[in-house]
């Protein structure tokens, strides 16, 4: 019979502890995303963009008129069976940040009563 | 015959100007003015506690709207519970209101030209559970209150909340006149 003995030395102890704290600290990241699902367009009066391809645990949403904002805006998420969360209507370029709390779409809007160029609206998770 | 033709002209362009200037939107009759959208407020010499949270400024929004990186020349205008609201200088002609609630974990902001401070605010909507709406808002030197659903609140530091907003839209104003800001349905 072949016995093994694994020897450790409080060097490698140091190197395994730090290894598994960053595998640990890289977890969230690793399903962490973002993106811009809105692009350089004009927006209607409240005319809606959306990311709708995949529900995500979301933590932020913005849209972004550009440099010379001054417009009703307006951003928000949504789950799958319908329940509106995170909704802030702002004046302006508007970004809300939050917990992960709901697996949602984003949605963004323009609510002035004219169009306007939007340069984009971008969601992360 | 030559009097005439040159008055016609001179109506005409008149009346081309007013239609232009009225499309670039400085018109504006209609629009009740307080104040020249000065906000005093940041005039007021630095304290430690005008510092941003480290998070804001991790925030796309911020290297995309804020004048300075490290958000340079913020000012604390309120604290109200664990509601923190700020100003902060922006790009170009905007001002940025940024409102942080670090025992919800919350953020946000929303940055306009400053010409708007002169016929309303700055402001920013949250929908609550209720259906409501929390109004935090910015509004320029000359505004001494903010007011809805019969409530009125006044206007501290350049800033206001109004906790329980239902309807369409809320007011702010001075002694002298009253400005109405629409939220939409």
């Amino acid at each position: 019979m072949v016995h093994v003995q694994l020897k450790f030395n409080g060097r490698c102890a140091l190197g395994a502890t730090l290894a598994v704290v960053l595998a640990l600290s890289l977890v969230p990241a690793a399903g962490a995303g973002a993106y811009i699902y809105w692009w350089q367009r004009n927006m209607a009066p409240d005319q809606v963009g959306r990311d709708t391809l995949t529900p995500h645990n979301h933590s932020y949403n913005e849209l972004y008129f550009g440099p010379n904002a001054g417009w009703l805006s307006q951003v928000w998420e949504v789950t799958p069976a319908g329940y509106r969360h995170f909704d802030k209507r702002c004046v302006g370029n508007c970004f809300n940040a939050h917990p992960r709390y709901f697996s949602t779409y984003s949605y963004c809007a323009n609510r002035d009563g004219r169009v306007h160029f939007v340069y984009d609206c971008m969601d992360e998770w | 015959m030559k009097k005439t033709i040159f008055f016609t002209c001179v109506i005409a362009s008149v009346a081309i100007g007013a239609a232009v200037l009225s499309q670039l939107g400085l018109g504006g009759g209609e629009r009740t003015v307080i104040g020249n959208g000065s906000v005093s407020v940041l005039g007021r010499v630095a304290r430690a506690t005008d510092r941003l949270p480290p998070s804001v400024l991790s925030y796309p929004f911020a290297a995309r709207n804020f004048a300075s990186k490290d958000g340079a020349g913020a000012r604390l205008l309120k604290t109200q519970d664990s509601l923190q609201l700020y100003a902060v200088p922006g790009k170009g002609g905007m001002l940025c209101l940024v409102e942080v609630d670090e025992l919800a974990g919350t953020a946000g902001g929303a940055c306009a030209d400053r010409a708007v401070l002169r016929t309303g605010s700055i402001y920013m909507a949250d929908r609550q559970e209720d259906g409501s709406r929390q109004v935090v808002g910015l509004v320029g030197d000359g505004h001494t209150f903010a007011e809805a659903n019969g409530k009125r609140t006044r206007v501290e530091n350049n800033a206001f909340v109004l906790p329980h907003v239902e309807g369409t839209g809320f007011t702010v104003g001075s002694p002298e006149a009253t400005q109405t800001v629409d939220l939409g349905d």
